[in-house]
């Protein structure tokens, strides 16, 4: 049985928080399996981080510091990552469920020829292995996976658990790592930030959003916007619409477009998507209109439809119009 | 440039969803099947950049026989050759698997460049494009929403959180998982669904290409034990009744929301 490590991820000058998220993962797999947790902290100048992360849930830290770990680089964060869990004789390696996280964790397990889980909610010990809970079919289905066979590698979903809050006894060693500038055949050239282009739906209290569910680009103007303008608030979108072109992206709701926390959200023809949800379920109160009653987006909602968006949506325009009168 | 794109072929993005009675995985009889949605942006980028500046496209699947039809699909938007993997040993790989087939195709095509989709529809993995780069022994990266071809290297935009962008620059031959809503996907042209026909299928088994005892159920280290519908959290209070009923509801619970 060998022990757990945690690769953190710094974002803006600090752990992320999905990285406390590992934490908790590790702490409940440790306490019942007899594992040590250990943690990965890369960057550069980033000594007090990992004092902190120690003393958090990080348990013993590997402090791995170079130039080239400042910004992502697979080729410089996959062999550190693969020198930790050597250094830390990790069996289960829990990565975040990020832009890096995904990039790079899958490319650690094929170099180690070992089992790969990405996007767990939920792991244990199993067996001679450990089992995974995550979402198949973009979340209309629910997956216990079990992997074995030597090391794990596993990529778990941000916001899956709640954050480590607890303190653990740790200490920081030093990981020495070799990285050449020359062979990095993947360089990182720069973060372009979002161009905000006159729809920021973050200050909307009421927001209408339509998905693939509207069918076609000129039922935005003809049916949700009319709804949306009766209300006083602004129309999004869900990533399908904006993907068929439907839409700008400054519509899309969801982790890859605008996280809105609005008062009222109302999503007609949209099945949500794990990375909808994401964008939405904050919101104060969720209305949903969809055809299909398994639609994932019932059970972030507060207030569900199970019908016709091309009935309802209009017949509700034309009520909150004569209530306004 | 030679570009070898990664097709799989999932069930439609609308067929029923019923788990079949072993409880691994769905009811695969009597659905519609297609390509899986984030292949046919790879499929499009790989077509696009043939169109500009010659060279060929050649589609790889792994499957039973349905899957010609997505490889037929593929040939009809543009694509040169297919290579199809039809195997039952091949049944029950997990990601590595996969990506040991797909490295072994790519082996023997010694592309310039594969491009495939960032994830599955079905299985939301995620996991084979990097893993396949690291097999083959290319550099990657994923999540594409944007690529521009220079010499010897690929500028790609990554889509990362918050709607921002990371530029990062590969040197060729490399892999690219690319993001969903990539381009314009084109469809096939019944002159183009006419010409497919001729266009060469092969079909290889997994012992062709070197990996028997390698894939397959037997080799996997990850299995789904069980699906089932996601555990139901306060799911909505469902409106019944006729459409005005439901209106007046909804116009009520905005009054008293105060936003009416």
């Amino acid at each position: 049985m060998g022990n757990i490590l945690i690769v953190t991820e710094i974002q803006k000058g600090r752990i992320r928080d999905a990285s406390y998220e590992l934490a908790s993962y590790a702490a409940s797999v440790a306490s019942a399996s007899g594992r040590a947790v250990k943690s990965l902290v890369t960057g550069s100048g980033v000594a007090g981080l990992a004092e902190e992360f120690a003393k958090k849930g990080g348990g013993e830290v590997l402090l791995a510091e170079h130039p080239l770990l400042e910004n992502y680089s697979v080729d410089a964060l996959a062999p550190t990552i693969r020198a930790a869990i050597d250094a830390a004789d990790a069996d289960l390696v829990l990565i975040s469920n990020t832009p890096t996280g995904w990039d790079v964790a899958p490319r650690i397990a094929a170099g180690l020829d070992c089992a790969f889980v990405s996007d767990g909610f939920a792991v244990e010990a199993a067996g001679d292995g450990f089992a995974f809970m995550r979402r198949v079919f973009n979340g209309k289905l629910d997956a216990r996976v079990v992997a074995s066979g030597g090391k794990v590698v596993a990529t778990m979903q941000p916001g899956g658990t709640a954050a480590f809050a607890g303190s653990t006894d740790g200490s920081v060693t030093p990981l020495s790592v070799d990285l050449d500038e020359g062979a990095m055949r993947t360089r990182f050239v720069e973060i372009k930030q979002s161009e905000a282009k006159g729809v920021d739906l973050t200050k909307a209290s009421i927001i209408v959003s339509g998905g693939r569910g509207v069918g076609a680009p000129e039922k935005f103007p003809e049916v949700i916007q009319p709804l949306a303008d009766a209300l006083g608030g602004a129309m999004g979108a869900s990533r399908p619409v904006v993907d068929a072109g439907w839409l700008p992206h400054e519509y899309q709701v969801g982790s890859s477009g605008q996280v809105v926390t609005p008062k009222l959200y109302i999503a007609a023809g949209i099945s949500g998507a794990i990375q909808h949800l994401v964008g939405m379920k904050a919101s104060n109160f969720i209305v949903a209109i969809n055809k299909d009653p398994d639609a994932p987006i019932f059970e972030v909602a507060d207030l569900g439809v199970v019908g016709d968006l091309f009935e309802i949506v209009p017949a509700l325009t034309a009520a909150v119009t004569a209530a306004k009168s | 440039m030679k570009i070898l794109v990664c097709l799989k072929q999932v069930p439609h993005q609308d067929a029923r969803l019923d788990i079949a009675p072993d409880g691994t995985w769905i009811q695969e009889s009597n659905i519609k099947f297609e390509i899986n949605s984030y292949d046919t942006y790879a499929l499009e980028e790989a077509l696009k950049t043939k169109d500009a500046s010659e060279g060929e496209v050649v589609v790889v699947s792994i499957g039973p026989d349905r899957v010609t039809q997505a490889l037929r699909t593929a040939l009809g938007m543009g694509a040169d050759r297919a290579v199809h993997v039809k195997d039952e040993a091949a049944n029950g790989s997990d990601a590595l698997g996969v990506a040991k087939i797909l490295a072994a195709v790519a082996k023997q095509e010694s592309p310039d460049l594969i491009y495939m989709g960032l994830m599955s529809d079905d299985g939301n993995f995620a996991a084979v494009a990097p893993m396949l780069a690291e097999l083959v022994g290319i550099p990657h990266t994923t999540a594409a929403v944007g690529i521009e071809s220079g010499d010897g290297k690929l500028t790609v935009e990554r889509e990362i959180e918050g709607g921002a962008r990371e530029v990062v620059e590969l040197n060729t031959p490399c892999l690219v998982a690319v993001q969903s809503g990539l381009n314009q996907v084109r469809y096939a042209s019944l002159k183009g669904i006419m010409a497919a026909k001729k266009k060469p299928l092969d079909v290889k088994t997994v012992s062709d290409l070197g990996l028997a005892d390698q894939v397959g159920a037997g080799a996997a280290r990850v299995e789904i034990e069980k699906i089932s519908p996601p555990v139901k959290g306060d799911s909505a209070e469902i409106l019944q009744g006729s459409t005005d009923e439901i209106v007046a509801s909804l116009v009520n619970k905005i009054k008293e929301l105060g936003l009416l």
